[in-house]
């Protein structure tokens, strides 16, 4: 067919233009486009004759600096959880409240195991999470801000270094700060990565960045076992994330994800004021993907914890008799040496899975009875020292992806063996880090 | 009834792209994927004069090359989807880097309009560009706008359904690559008139496409 | 005017170079292209700090590359 006489004539084409030009015809045609370019700009645009340094460069020149560069990004990341915490918080307590409220009405209907699944299961189950919705999409704003202001360009070309070193590149820095918000979109944002094994890395140890559905999770123990340091205990989750998602980068390329670096070349924006409509829309486009799963998963979930609670009929709610207590109860044992080797709690992180909001919300429905906060409530109840809160939270961080998270890592790559080296990997690396933290710490604080 | 339009938002990264998008689509967008990939794909639609506007905007490219997967699927939405205008928006403050996918639309021959973006930044920095002269030698519509602060939009409407309206098949752009290429160029174009594809794309495109190795058109003459 | 060629990395801050040399695989070197750095394009140093990456300024846009990127791209003054 004329089709291979087509393909044969532009080979030859092809060698006759690099002797003659000694480069690639493609070189070749992108200059001719650019001197069609130049000669229409000459025609057409009047430039200052110097170019003075723009505020710009004056201001990247500190912020692109090699040594404080990456000080002032933790610096602006920290303040940013300040923001997000410190405005939240009334909001989040008046969610509460009014949860409450309505959980009280609704047990008060019959038939009873109506109001039982109405009031002790979905209202408080949903509502737990639901509370999260401040600082939640509080920090999808403060990440839409820093895209477009352009200051995520700046800081994945700091980060570039600390990423070089690793193996990674300054490319995956974005998807890493992504994650903070949620690990779904983030993995999608891997995208731009045009290095395979980059961005298998890059995948792999996405999860550990802290996301938002873990944001529940610290709330509720941060403030029932470390009160008054909230903020710092919060961070230090971020940060652990962070440590161990180089860590563990740095440990897959030199092993099984090993080869060359790709190249960093990326444009650097000008900096630009980000208007209040662009930030709104993007923080709710995030922010509503968030919502539909905690309406979806978690009150599926919820549902289903609840059910899983009443049986057998008849049984006390969500006490150990219950099949959910049953189903507790048989992986309880692993947790022992992590120091929470309680069945609510491995119920709670059984269902983590489905989403992280919903360990909150397993908690919420399982300890419904009680009426103060419910971190105090574990806290008394299971008779949790700070160190077994901290220990679980670090859990919590660390081991498997939520459903949601998975699905996305099977889309990205393709492959059920990476897929299931993401589930399984940081399952192991979940039980050592919190087994660590609750077995060192007890040295020193008994 | 109202009248259907379909235009695609194309354009470099940080040119302001989403903005514009935004500031025609407001709240009225939707985020799906492009089929078969996992590239996002952003959609929305305004009403406007009487026109139902549908709004696709494609991935943000610096050329139309081949080399990642948003290049081949912004390109084949233009070339396959067939929409009735293609708007590029050019950020006027880095005109010269802009312009390189403006003219690979050209020379493909898509309806183009050029939404010469940042205008505000451009002035900050002491530009002047002569905007009717440049539409004139590009033969493309220019319109000048600042998304960030919204204007521009209503005469971006207004020149969309004015080439929406007229329909004319815009003629490929055609550059001098010199003569040694350009006798390349011709040879091939010959050969490729001779199969089917030159039914979809123009001859001469495939061509030069051909000879910058372009692996997505490669790929369809082998089949 | 044109001086022997160097790697990028040599340039300092502030110097206007002319691209002579794009030394990197065909996928690397058309994505540079397509930025706008071929040879023959000059631009403009912005920043530059040792084994660290670059920031320069080509047909009026800041481009960042990494550090292996500015031993590829051999300039001329």
């Amino acid at each position: 067919m004329g089709k291979r006489e087509v393909l044969q004539a532009k080979d030859k084409s092809l060698s006759h233009l690099r002797t003659i030009y000694g480069d690639e015809a493609e070189t070749v045609i992108a200059d001719g486009r650019y001197g069609f370019i130049s000669s229409l700009i000459k025609e057409t645009l009047k430039k200052p004759a110097v170019e003075e340094v723009t505020l710009s460069d004056r201001v990247d020149r500190v912020l692109l600096n090699r040594i404080v560069g990456i000080p002032i990004f933790l610096v602006i990341l920290y303040g940013i959880f300040q923001f997000v915490f410190t405005l939240s918080e009334p909001l989040m307590d008046r969610i509460d409240a009014g949860f409450d409220w309505l959980a009280d009405q609704a047990i008060g209907i019959s038939p009873q195991w109506l109001g039982s699944l109405l009031g002790d299961g979905v209202i408080t189950g949903v509502g737990t999470v639901l509370t999260f919705i401040p600082p939640i999409f509080l920090l999808f704003m403060a990440i839409a801000v820093l895209e477009d202001s352009g200051y995520m360009a700046r800081a994945a070309f700091v980060a570039d270094r600390v990423m070089h070193s690793i193996g990674l590149h300054g490319r995956s820095f974005i998807p890493m700060v992504l994650g903070f918000g949620c690990n779904v979109p983030a993995i999608m944002a891997t995208r731009t990565i045009d290095n395979t094994r980059d961005r298998l890395a890059t995948i792999l140890i996405n999860p550990l960045m802290s996301c938002g559905g873990r944001l529940p999770i610290y709330a509720l123990f941060a403030a029932a076992f470390f009160a008054a340091h909230e903020g710092i205990v919060v961070f230090s989750f971020y940060l652990i994330g962070m440590v161990l998602a180089l860590a563990v980068a740095f440990l897959l390329r030199k092993s099984v994800l090993s080869g060359p670096s790709a190249h960093f070349v990326m444009e650097l924006p000008s900096y630009r004021l980000p208007t209040l409509k662009g930030t709104i829309i993007h923080m709710w486009e995030r922010g509503r993907e968030f919502l539909i799963r905690a309406g979806t998963i978690i009150f599926g979930a919820v549902v289903l914890i609840w059910f899983l609670g009443s049986m057998p009929w008849g049984v006390e709610y969500g006490s150990e008799e219950s099949w959910i207590g049953h189903i507790g109860g048989v992986f309880a044992p692993i947790f022992e040496p992590c120091g929470f080797g309680d069945w609510q709690a491995a119920t709670a992180l059984i269902f983590g899975f489905l989403a992280k909001e919903a360990v909150v919300g397993t908690f919420g429905v399982l300890f419904a009875a009680e009426e103060e906060g419910l971190g105090t409530v574990i806290g008394a109840q299971l008779g949790w020292t700070p160190l077994v809160a901290y220990a679980f939270m670090a859990f919590s961080l660390v081991y498997v992806p939520c459903a949601a998270t998975v699905a996305m890592i099977r889309r990205e790559t393709k492959s059920w063996k990476w897929t299931g080296f993401a589930i399984g990997y940081s399952l192991v690396l979940g039980w050592l880090v919190a087994t660590l933290i609750y077995q060192i710490g007890r040295l020193f604080v008994g | 009834m109202a009248r259907e339009i379909t235009i695609a938002l194309i354009g470099n990264p940080n040119s302001g792209k989403t903005t514009v998008f935004n500031n025609l689509t407001g709240a009225r967008q939707h985020v799906g994927n492009w089929p078969g990939v996992t590239v996002e794909k952003k959609e929305g639609s305004l009403d406007y004069q009487g026109y139902h506007i549908r709004v696709v905007d494609l991935p943000g490219v610096y050329s139309l090359t081949a080399y990642s997967l948003d290049e081949v699927i912004a390109r084949n939405f233009v070339v396959e989807g067939k929409p009735d205008v293609v708007v590029d928006i050019v950020d006027a403050s880095s005109l010269e880097r802009n312009l390189y996918l403006t003219v690979q639309l050209l020379e493909m021959g898509a309806r183009v309009i050029v939404a010469l973006n940042m205008m505000d930044q451009a002035d900050l920095r002491g530009h002047s560009i002569d905007t009717p002269r440049l539409s004139h030698l590009l033969g493309v519509p220019m319109v000048p706008m600042s998304a960030n602060r919204n204007r521009g939009t209503a005469e971006l409407l207004r020149e969309i359904v004015n080439v929406a309206e007229k329909k004319t098949q815009a003629k490929p752009l055609k550059i001098e690559y010199g003569r040694e290429v350009e006798g390349e160029i011709a040879n091939l174009e010959k050969l490729v008139s001779q199969t089917e594809l030159s039914q979809r794309y123009s001859p001469r495109w495939l061509a030069v496409k051909l000879l910058e190795e372009d692996e997505d058109i490669a790929r369809k003459f082998k089949e | 005017m044109a001086g022997y060629p160097m790697p990028l990395a040599m340039a300092s801050p502030g110097e206007v170079v002319r691209i002579a040399d794009v030394r990197a695989g065909r996928g690397l070197t058309r994505r540079l292209a397509d930025m706008g750095l071929l040879p023959g394009t000059v631009i403009r140093i912005i920043n530059s700090q040792m084994r660290g990456p670059v920031v320069v300024e080509v047909k009026g846009t800041r481009l960042a590359l990494g550090h292996g990127m500015a031993h590829k791209i051999l300039v001329t003054r």
